[in-house]
Formats: structure tokens, C-alpha cells, sequence
């Protein structure tokens, strides 16, 4: 039976717009038969105006002050009817006290974005700059929502299993050298899917891809001129939003549809999507900062405030999102429940998150609701959920964030070790074991597992893999901050040189201890995760904090692929190589091992006694467990690294008879550090080179 | 934005001059509803469509799906470079096939 509603009929008229009372939820926009409701909250404003415009122009289409009787509690709600869904941009004007001290900056004079909005304009095109006369710079706009998945769900790859690489849409392939059509954009990156697929990696973090104000902070370097841009976009305009400046489609509205289809030619591929999202604070800055929409709405509620009203730095980009009041919560979860339901997300990794575990007033809360709420929530339930387990303020909680039994985290502390251990550095053996199992001593004794830790040696923060071998000092002349931003700490050694050498010694060198490096986290326990273009040398020339720069310097330079195409070579083959053993991807602490092995054992020069002293430089891993499909057939990976200067001989393990090892990789000869069609390793043990790692497989000997 | 039923062959052609976005594009909807004949191919000749907005390659999936409960064809002839570059990134384009002329329809 198809009965008409009576509810779907309007039952006023405003301002020429037929109109009815709205529903409170959900928040934001939704369609309704005939019409678009609109819902806001806010509760300490006492008026609302829904503002409505054509596409682009300046001056209303309409004002359509929201009758006081269409409120429920704190929510001004709307249906208007005989809207054109795709011209129609709309915000709001809420009155209110204007009382800082007290929390309140309401202005009626300001129209506000939706902080439901789902689609927004006024950023369309990246790089050009916005007519900032115009009093509604960042626009609201109806998302279709419609797009046709094709039976398309998000992977649900065990967290184990994952090889993580991260990257930045525009970076990825706006240089020439990219080849692909549709540069620096969500297209491009699905032009370069048979490139990821290539290389192995099963999910891309894709840097903040929420709608960002590439033009927030932005300002002209003091000595080259150069535009230098809010570029990395840890900075939220909008938490519903897909970037419109990464869309090729974006001057025409249709980076939702663009950024669907990425995912879903991504998840053909089988590769997985993160997306690392920011919560801990807003695009609107603090007291001197614009009112975009939350300040305005309601901004007691959303922001944490000191007492006399300032706003709280926890993140260290002047305000910080109150994420533990309950309000804010919701909007959160709405959020991500949203970008799991409509875009088939299949993990979040959350910048600063030790931010969302302060109360109100900044104390950090042992049980915090918010990432309790996420962590049961029954839509993000298979979703990948990350931490980046610091914040700005001061709170340190690798290994102690609270997890639910669900969180992982970016291990700082493996990378910290693996860049010591690398270097030659005293002390680290200890420490490494520790690392290459999955860091027992920071997720065992709360009942976590490997893969609750995130390994890596490089991220967006700090030095690219080239550069941690080709600087000892940060260059970060081009942020336009005379090398006083960017971090002190980067545990990295140039091997001989400053920066771009001819030195062929020092140039293989660096080239080994990047494979050195690529091929320790592809054998260690827990779940690795690679920066873009690490596996053919990307370098910026350098510079460790490249938040600001759109330019060569930050964009993947792609020519590189075929400069660099042995370590590009092994880094693909270490991949295969981990995907193909699962004594790598153990996911459990104690583990029983194999029948002959145990699960992880550590080996010096000498197999089965590691020398543990302050000056050693040698340790030997193996990993072990039952092939997943032959639980007969033992797999097992042997690991000997040596960061001295010297070359030190490593005695091989024994195996049970019927098995022999195969040498698989040895970065001692980097021309060669791949052995493609191995065979029985006849010698007792191994002369392993100066600064050089090799791997063997264990395999039935041929009868 | 004009719509008007042409012949090809056993196609029956849709021709569109002027450009389809949310202002036109309920005019070819109805089009499509009223005029188009069961049984026969459909070919949306679009070769004089400048610019074709979200809203309006939402219309071509429509009558793509219309097409295909009716058992018919599919063809869309003349599709700008920019509007085929949108339909190539945002994934409508998929759903096609697509010929550069009328005569390119083979049979």
C-alpha cells in the first residue's frame, strides 16, 4: 500500500518557502519527500536562521528565520520544500550572548558552516585563493549519498596481515613525473593502484582528507616568495566532508562520488583504506581565530576553555576539541560511523589521540567514554581503530593508551629503537628484541597483542627513509621558519656526508641501510607500515617537517623508481616474502611455536645465546609457527643483523633434519640482496657484512 | 536545454543540445519517461552538451538502469572530454558504452 503521508505536506509558508516543522535527527541535512531538513543544535543560542543560497553568489537566495516552536530542546530543526538539492548552499546565523568570559561568542552577523555538512564549497579548487571579502567562505552543500558500490564492503583484512602505507593525495602524484592523468587528486591515487598492488602494501593511510583551508596560516616565504600553504591539513574545517581541493571533479561538486570511487577501486585491489582523522582541534584557532561554525554554535560546548574563557593548547594549534563531553562524542561517532557506513572506510588513525581521552578541563581520564564509545560501537566494529598514543600537552601513552581490547597504536618507541639499533648505537639489542616481537614489554601485560603495535621507521613526521641515512641535522630553511620548526630528535645518521654526495662508498651505504631498515620492519611481529615513496629513496632534501610545502619538495618524484629500482626491487620482494610467512604475522604473545621451535627466540654469533652487553651489535631472530594449511610443515624465518663496523660470522640455527635453511636476502651485497631462486644453504653459519642483515627461510630439503 | 526523438538504424536516439544540470535535467527525465519506445536500442546523443552537472550524469545511471530492465541497449555518442573525464573519475563511467558518432555503433 503506498499511503501518503500527511507529514510530508508543508504547513507554512516563510519568506516565499514552503515550509514545516523538521525532525531533530538526524543532525545535519537529510532528504525528505519533496523537501530537505534541515537540524541544528545549540544550546545557549536563542535564535536560529537557516540562510540559503544559490551556488557561488554572495548574497542570499533567502533567510528563513526557524520559528520558535520548531525547536525540540536544543535543536532548531526545518523541512523546506522545492529546494534544487544540487545549487543549493545553506548556513546558519544563531543568536546569542557575546561573553567570552563566560564561554559565549555567539554573532549574529556571522553565517556558520553545518557541522553535519557533507559536502562543502568555497575551497573548490586547490591553491586558488578564496575572494576573502566574501562573508561565507566555507559553504555548506547537500551530498547525494547515492553511489553505486557494486556489492563493495570494506576488507576486513586482520590487523596482523596488513602491510600500511601511508601517503598524501596530492603528494602521491602531483609531480610530472607521476604519469597519470589526473594529478595530485583522489583519481590519481587510483591510477597508481596497480602500482600499490605491485608493490604488496594492503592498505593506504591516506593523510587528513576531511575538508581542510589549505589557505589557513598561509604566508609568503621571507626569502624565496614561496606560497607556503596549511599543506599536510591537520587542521578540520569540516568532519564530514571529503577534501574538494584532492577531487579532479571538485570544481564541479563531485569529490563524495570521487572519493567512493577510490575506495572502491582500492578495496577491488584489495587494498584497505585508513583514513587518519583529527579530533583533538579545529580549524578555528583560538580567540583570534575565525568563526566557522562550532565557536558560533555553541562554542562552551565543543572547545575546552580555562576559566576566564581562553582556550585550552593541549594539541599545540590553539584550541582543543572537547571530546569528552557528551555532545561532542556523538558528533564524533556520528562521524566515523558515517565515513564507515557511506565510504566504506576500513580504519581510522587518530592524530594526537591521547587528546580525546582528557576530561573537560584537560585531565587526562583513566575509563574515557569517548574512546570506550568507539571502541563498542556496533557500526566500527570490525573498523581498524589507531592512536597516535601522544599529544601536544604532554601526555605520552605508548603502551598505556586505553584500548578496549581494540585500539592499536603508532609505536614511536619501535621507531626510535630501529634508528638507534640502525646507527650502531650502544645499548639498543635489548631493546630491539623487544621491538621485533611486537613489544611484549608495552602490550603483553595488558592482555594486547602484536599487531596492536604499529612498526615503522619513517611517517609524515620527520625525516624520509633517504633522508634518515643522508642527514644528521634537520634543513628546514623552506618552511620559512629559519630551521627552528620540526624536530630535534631524529636519531638519524648521514653515514659520511651532509646531505647529496658523489661519495660511492657513502652512497651504498646509505642505500643497505635503507634496506637494512625496510627489511628489519618487514620482520618483526606486529603490523608494518611504510611512508610513501621510502621504497625508491624519496627524499626532501632534508626537510623533517614539511607541513607547509607544496613543491618538488614534498611531492613523490617518481623518476626516482628507476634511480633507485634495487631497493624499490627489494622492498616489493620483503613484502612478498612477509605476506608469504606466517611465523612473521604471529598475533599472539605466547604463541606455542611450531613443534619444533619455539614461536620467537633470540640468537647471537653463537645460536640460542644473544650478548646482551651494552657494546653488542649483533642479534639474530627466529620466528616460528605451523603453516596455516599444512599444520605439519614447519615455517620459520631467521633474521641475523649486524650494525657493527665490522663483519661478524653468525652460526645458523639447527632444524629438525628434514628442513635446511634458504638464504632469502643479504643487503651485504646491495646489487644483490634478493636471492631469487634460493637453494639449500650448505655452510654452518654466515659471514653477515658490516652494517648488513640477511634473512633465511626454513624448507623441506629435496629428496 | 532542447531533447528531441531521432532514428538510427534500429536505435532510437535521444538528441541533447544545451547543457543538463539540476535546472534542465527534470526535462529529460520526463523526456526519457514519456518518449522512449519499448524494445528498441537507446542511443543519448549528447555531442552538443557542453556540461553536464552531478545531477545530470545521475539521469544517465537512471536511464541506464531503465535500459536494462528493459532488456535494450545502451549507447551514449559525443561525450565531451571533460564531461568524460568527470565520468571516468567519480565512476559513472563504467556503466557505459561509449561511441564517438552515430555511425560508430557497429550493426
Amino acid at each position: 500500500m503506498d499511503l501518503e503521508r500527511i507529514d510530508n505536506l508543508p504547513t507554512e509558508t516563510i519568506q516565499g518557502f514552503r515550509v514545516r516543522p523538521g525532525k531533530p535527527l538526524p543532525f545535519g541535512v537529510s532528504s525528505v519527500p519533496g523537501g530537505l531538513n534541515f537540524s541544528v543544535y545549540t544550546s545557549a543560542g536563542t535564535s536560529c536562521t537557516l540562510v540559503l543560497y544559490s551556488r557561488s553568489e554572495e548574497k542570499p537566495l533567502a533567510e528563513i528565520k526557524v520559528p520558535d516552536y520548531y525547536r525540540i530542546g536544543d535543536v532548531y530543526s526545518i523541512v523546506v520544500y522545492d529546494l534544487d538539492y544540487e545549487d543549493v548552499e545553506y548556513g546558519f546565523r544563531i543568536d546569542g550572548p557575546f561573553d567570552p568570559e563566560q564561554g559565549h561568542r555567539f554573532n549574529q552577523d556571522n553565517i556558520l558552516m553545518d557541522p553535519y555538512a557533507r559536502c562543502l564549497s568555497g575551497r573548490d579548487v586547490w591553491g586558488v585563493e578564496p575572494d576573502w571579502s566574501n562573508p561565507y567562505q566555507y559553504r555548506s552543500r547537500i551530498a547525494f549519498d547515492d553511489f553505486d558500490w557494486e556489492g563493495d564492503s570494506p576488507l576486513e583484512i586482520n590487523d596482523a596481515d596488513l602491510v600500511i602505507y601511508e601517503l598524501h593525495v596530492r603528494s602521491f602524484t602531483k609531480s610530472e613525473t607521476s604519469d597519470v592523468k589526473f594529478k595530485g587528486t583522489y583519481a590519481g591515487i587510483t591510477e597508481k593502484i596497480p602500482y600499490l598492488k605491485s608493490l604488496g602494501v594492503n592498505a593506504v593511510e591516506l593523510m587528513p582528507i576531511f575538508e581542510f583551508d589549505e589557505f589557513e596560516n598561509s604566508r609568503i616565504h621571507p626569502d624565496t616568495g614561496e606560497r607556503l600553504y596549511n599543506y599536510w591539513g591537520y587542521s578540520t574545517v569540516a568532519f564530514f566532508a571529503p577534501k574538494a581541493g584532492f577531487a579532479a571533479s571538485g570544481k564541479f561538486g563531485m569529490q563524495v562520488d570521487e572519493f567512493k570511487q577510490l575506495v572502491k577501486e582500492l578495496h577491488k585491489a584489495g587494498i584497505e583504506v585508513i583514513l587518519d582523522v583529527v579530533f583533538n582541534h579545529t580549524a578555528e584557532g583560538n580567540e583570534l581565530g575565525p568563526s566557522i561554525s562550532f565557536k558560533g554554535l555553541d562554542n562552551k560546548i565543543y572547545y575546552m576553555l580555562t576559566p576566564e574563557g581562553y582556550y585550552f593548547n593541549f594539541s599545540g594549534t590553539g584550541n582543543t576539541l572537547n571530546c569528552n563531553n557528551p555532545v561532542v562524542r556523538n558528533l564524533v561517532l556520528d562521524c566515523l560511523r558515517y565515513w564507515s557506513a557511506e565510504y566504506h572506510i576500513d580504519g581510522f588513525r587518530f592524530d594526537l589521540a591521547s587528546i580525546l581521552g582528557r576530561d573537560p578541563w584537560g585531565a587526562p581520564l583513566s575509563n574515557p567514554p569517548l574512546l570506550e564509545s568507539l571502541a563498542f560501537d556496533p557500526i566500527l566494529s570490525s573498523c581498524k581503530l589507531i592512536a597516535e598514543a601522544w599529544d601536544a600537552g604532554g601526555l605520552y601513552q605508548v603502551g598505556t593508551f586505553p584500548a578496549f581490547g581494540r585500539w592499536s597504536e603508532w609505536n614511536g618507541k619501535y621507531r626510535d629503537t630501529l634508528r638507534r639499533f640502525l646507527k650502531g648505537d650502544e645499548g639498543q639489542v635489548g631493546e630491539m628484541a623487544q621491538r621485533v616481537q611486537g613489544s611484549p614489554d608495552l602490550y603483553q601485560w595488558n592482555g594486547r597483542s602484536p599487531a596492536t603495535s604499529i612498526n615503522f621507521v619513517t611517517c609524515h613526521d620527520g625525516f624520509t627513509l633517504a633522508d634518515l641515512v643522508s642527514y644528521n641535522e634537520k634543513h628546514n630553511e623552506a618552511n620559512g621558519e629559519y630551521n627552528r620548526d620540526g624536530g630535534d630528535d631524529n636519531h638519524s645518521w648521514n653515514c659520511g656526508a651532509e646531505g647529496w654526495t658523489e661519495d660511492e662508498w657513502i652512497r651504498s651505504l646509505r642505500l643497505k641501510q635503507s634496506m637494512n631498515a625496510i627489511g628489519i620492519l618487514m620482520t618483526s611481529r606486529g603490523t608494518p607500515m611504510l611512508l610513501m615513496g621510502d621504497e625508491f629513496g624519496r627524499s626532501q632534501h632534508g626537510n623533517n617537517n614539511a607541513y607547509c610545502i607544496d613543491s618538488p619538495i614534498s611531492w613523490v618524484d617518481w623518476s626516482l623508481l628507476d634511480s633507485n629500482q634495487a631497493l624499490f626491487a627489494f622492498t616489493q620482494k620483503i613484502i612478498d616474502f612477509r605476506h608469504k610467512h606466517p611465523c612473521l604475522r604471529v598475533n599472539q604473545f605466547d604463541h606455542p611455536g611450531s613443534k619444533h621451535l619455539p614461536s620467537c627466540s633470540f640468537h647471537g654469533t653463537t645460536p640460542w645465546q644473544v650478548n646482551w652487553s651494552n657494546d653488542s651489535r649483533q642479534l639474530a631472530w627466529l620466528m616460528s609457527c605451523n603453516m596455516d594449511d599444512n599444520q605439519d610443515q614447519l615455517d620459520a624465518v631467521y633474521v641475523a643483523t649486524n650494525t657493527a663496523h665490522y663483519a661478524t660470522w653468525f652460526d645458523l640455527p639447527g632444524l629438525p633434519q628434514e628442513y635446511c635453511w634458504h638464504l632469502r636476502f643479504n643487503t651485504g651485497d646491495i646489487n644483490n640482496p634478493a636471492q631469487d631462486s634460493p637453494s639449500e644453504f650448505q655452510d654452518p653459519g654466515i659471514l653477515v657484512g658490516e652494517r648488513s642483515i640477511v634473512v633465511f627461510s626454513a624448507s623441506l630439503r629435496e629428496t | 536545454m532542447n531533447v528531441s526523438l531521432e532514428s538510427h538504424n534500429n536505435w532510437q536516439v535521444i538528441k541533447v543540445s544545451g547543457q543538463v544540470d539540476s535546472k534542465t535535467v527534470g526535462d529529460l527525465r520526463d523526456f526519457i519517461d514519456n518518449e522512449l519506445a519499448q524494445g528498441q536500442p537507446v542511443a543519448l546523443e549528447l555531442t552538443e552538451v557542453p556540461f553536464m552537472s552531478s545531477a545530470g550524469l545521475r539521469t544517465l545511471l537512471t536511464l541506464q538502469r531503465k535500459t536494462m530492465d528493459m532488456g535494450v541497449d545502451l549507447a551514449l555518442v559525443g561525450v565531451a572530454e571533460e564531461i568524460a573525464d568527470t565520468m571516468k573519475v567519480t565512476g559513472f563511467y563504467q556503466f557505459f558504452t561509449i561511441y564517438a558518432s552515430l555511425d560508430s555503433i557497429p550493426g
